[in-house]
C-alpha cells in the first residue's frame, strides 16, 4: 500500500457508516533496517494546520486547547488496529459518539442548529 | 420508461441550473451592444459546459467520489485549500448577485427597493433548504423553471434575420468598443463555464445514488440540459440585440433597463414574464449555490453531508449554507448594485476556472477511480482545450474589467 495515495486524504466513515473526517494524517514508526510501521491515523484541524507549516500548526493546537480544553490540545488518533477496510472510504471499528472527535458539531447541534425550529 | 422520466427531468433540472442572474445579465448586455455578434460566446461556453458537466457525472457514478471529495484525496490537502478558497470565495459573489436578481425582480414586482429584498430572500433561500429535500429543491426549481423558455418563444416571434444570427455563431472582430467587447466575450463564458454547475452536478449524482447504469443517461442529460439552457441564453441575447437597440438602449447599465425587453412581444404580459423568469431563475441558481457551498466545505473535511438529512444529523453542514446565505444578503442589503455585481462576479468565475478544471485532467484519466471509463481522445482534447481557454480568461479578465468593465 501506498500511504500518500491509498490512505492520506481519504473519507473516514465509522462503524455506523457515519462520516467523521478525513484522514488529515497519517502516525508512522521509523524503524532502522525494516519498513516503516503505521501505528494510527489522524483526524482534525490541528494536523491540517500542521501540514501547511509549524507556524499555523502551532496556532491550531493553542486555538483548540483554548476553545476544546484538553481533550482537544492534540489531532484525534485512530489506532491502525481499528481500521476495518481501506477501499472507497476507511472503515474504522469506533463509534465516533465514544470519541471526542465530533464535540464541535456537538455543540453546535445543541446550541445553534437544535434551536431553530424544524430542526 | 422510468429512465426517460429521469432524464427528462434531469435535463430540465440542469436548465435550471444554467440559466441564472450570470447568463441573463451578460446575455443581455451583450445582445444590447453587440447585437448577434457574441453569439459565438454563448455557443462556446455551453459546449465546455456540456463536457464538463459530463465529466462530472461520469466520474461520481464510476467511482462514488464527487470531485470535491477526490480534489482533496487525489491531491492532498495544501493544493486542495486552493481551489477551495477561491470557489467559496467567486461562489459568495455570485450568491450574492443571485439574491441580488431576486430581490430586483422583487422591486419590480413591488416598487419596494431592492435592498429591503435581499434579507427576505436569504432567508426564503435557507427555509426551502433547511426543510426540502434534494429531490423537491431539484424538481421544484426545474419545473418552474420552465418559465423562462418565453425568451425563445420571444425571440422566435421577433422573426430575427436568421442568417445575421447564425453569421454571431462564428467568431468575429468588434467594430467598436473592443475592450468592451472582449470583457463582455469573458463574462459570458464565465457566466456559462461556472464551476458550480459541475461541482454541484457530481454531488447530486451521489445525493441521487447514481451508479454505472446512469452513464447513458448523463451524457443526455448533460448534452441535451446543457444545450437547452444555451438556447435560452441566446434567445435572452437576441430578443435583447432586437428590442433594446431599437430603443436606443446601447448599453445595460441598470437592471431597470431591462423588463423592457419582452413587452413588444407579449405586452404587459411580458413585463410579468420577465419578473417571473428572472425571480425564479436566480432563486433556483442562489439554492443550489447555498447547497453548493455547504458540499464544499463538508466534503472537503470529510463531515456527514446530505441535503435528505434533517439539520439535526448534519449539524456542521447547515451552519454552512446557514452562514453562507446570510453573508450573501450583507452585500445587497448595504445597496450593492446587482447588475456591477454580476459582471464582475462572472468575471472573476472566469479568472477561477484553472483551479477547478485542471484537476479533472487528473482525475478522469486515473484509472483507480474511474477504471474503463477513463477519456477518450476527445474528452481529453476538451478539458486541454478548457484550461488553455480557462488560463487565457484568467490572465486577461482582471485588465480587461479594468479597461473594458465601465
Amino acid at each position: 500500500m501506498d500511504l500518500l495515495r491509498d490512505l492520506l486524504d481519504k473519507q473516514v466513515v465509522d462503524r455506523n457508516q457515519v462520516k467523521i473526517g478525513k484522514v488529515d494524517g497519517v502516525v508512522a514508526e521509523l524503524r532502522p533496517g525494516r519498513p516503516p510501521r503505521v501505528l494510527a491515523i489522524e483526524l482534525g484541524s490541528i494536523t491540517l494546520a500542521r501540514r501547511l507549516g509549524a507556524r499555523p500548526g502551532r496556532w491550531m493546537a493553542w486555538l483548540a486547547k483554548t476553545l476544546g480544553g484538553k481533550r482537544h490540545a492534540e489531532p484525534h488518533h485512530i489506532g491502525w488496529n481499528k481500521v476495518r477496510d481501506v477501499g472507497v472510504d476507511i472503515d474504522v471499528d469506533i463509534d465516533v459518539r465514544r470519541t471526542a472527535i465530533f464535540d464541535w458539531q456537538d455543540w453546535l447541534r445543541d446550541h445553534v442548529i437544535g434551536r431553530i425550529p424544524g430542526a | 420508461m422510468k429512465k426517460l422520466i429521469e432524464i427528462s427531468l434531469g435535463i430540465v433540472t440542469s436548465v435550471g441550473g444554467f440559466l441564472e442572474v450570470g447568463s441573463m445579465a451578460t446575455a443581455a448586455q451583450a445582445g444590447a451592444t453587440f447585437g448577434f455578434q457574441l453569439i459565438w460566446a454563448i455557443l462556446l461556453g455551453t459546449i465546455c459546459i456540456i463536457f464538463l458537466v459530463e465529466m462530472a457525472g461520469r466520474f461520481a457514478a464510476v467511482s462514488h467520489h464527487t470531485i470535491i471529495d477526490a480534489i482533496r484525496e487525489r491531491f492532498g490537502f495544501n493544493a486542495f485549500l486552493w481551489p477551495l478558497l477561491a470557489t467559496l470565495l467567486v461562489n459568495f459573489l455570485v450568491m450574492s448577485a443571485e439574491i441580488g436578481g431576486v430581490a430586483i425582480a422583487a422591486e419590480f414586482a413591488t416598487g419596494i427597493g431592492f435592498q429591503w429584498w435581499a434579507l427576505p430572500v436569504a432567508f426564503l433561500t435557507w427555509l426551502l433548504l433547511w426543510k426540502g429535500t434534494f429531490g423537491f429543491i431539484e424538481k421544484g426549481v426545474a419545473i418552474l423553471g420552465l418559465v423562462t423558455l418565453c425568451f425563445v418563444v420571444a425571440a422566435v416571434m421577433l422573426k430575427p434575420d436568421w442568417e445575421a444570427v447564425a453569421a454571431g455563431a462564428i467568431p468575429s472582430l468588434p467594430g467598436h468598443d473592443a475592450a468592451n467587447y472582449w470583457f463582455m466575450a469573458v463574462s459570458i463564458l464565465g457566466a456559462s463555464i461556472s464551476p458550480y454547475l459541475f461541482t454541484f452536478y457530481s454531488s447530486g449524482a451521489i445525493e441521487d445514488k447514481w451508479d454505472k447504469t446512469y452513464l447513458g443517461a448523463n451524457r443526455a442529460i448533460a448534452g441535451l440540459g446543457m444545450t437547452f439552457g444555451g438556447t435560452i441564453s441566446v434567445g435572452v441575447l437576441i430578443v435583447a440585440a432586437l428590442v433594446l437597440g431599437a430603443h436606443g438602449i446601447n448599453q445595460v447599465e441598470d437592471y431597470h433597463q431591462l423588463p423592457l425587453m419582452l413587452i413588444p412581444v407579449f405586452g404587459f404580459w411580458g413585463f410579468v414574464l420577465f419578473v417571473a423568469s428572472l425571480a425564479i431563475a436566480c432563486f433556483g441558481a442562489a439554492l443550489e449555490i447555498g447547497l453548493q457551498q455547504a458540499y464544499l466545505v463538508a466534503q472537503g473535511f470529510g463531515w456527514t453531508w446530505g441535503e435528505d438529512l434533517k439539520p439535526r444529523q448534519d449539524p456542521a453542514f447547515c451552519g454552512v449554507y446557514t452562514l453562507s446565505l446570510l453573508l450573501a444578503a450583507i452585500p445587497i442589503t448595504l445597496g450593492l448594485d446587482p447588475l456591477k455585481l454580476t459582471i464582475f462576479s462572472m468575471a472573476l468565475t472566469a479568472a477561477s476556472l484553472p483551479l477547478t478544471v485542471v484537476p479533472f485532467l487528473f482525475l478522469l484519466n486515473d484509472e483507480r477511480y474511474v477504471g474503463e471509463h477513463r477519456n477518450g481522445v476527445i474528452s481529453n482534447a476538451a478539458v486541454i482545450f478548457i484550461i488553455a481557454l480557462g488560463f487565457v480568461l484568467a490572465v486577461v479578465s482582471i485588465p480587461l474589467q479594468i479597461f473594458g468593465g465601465s
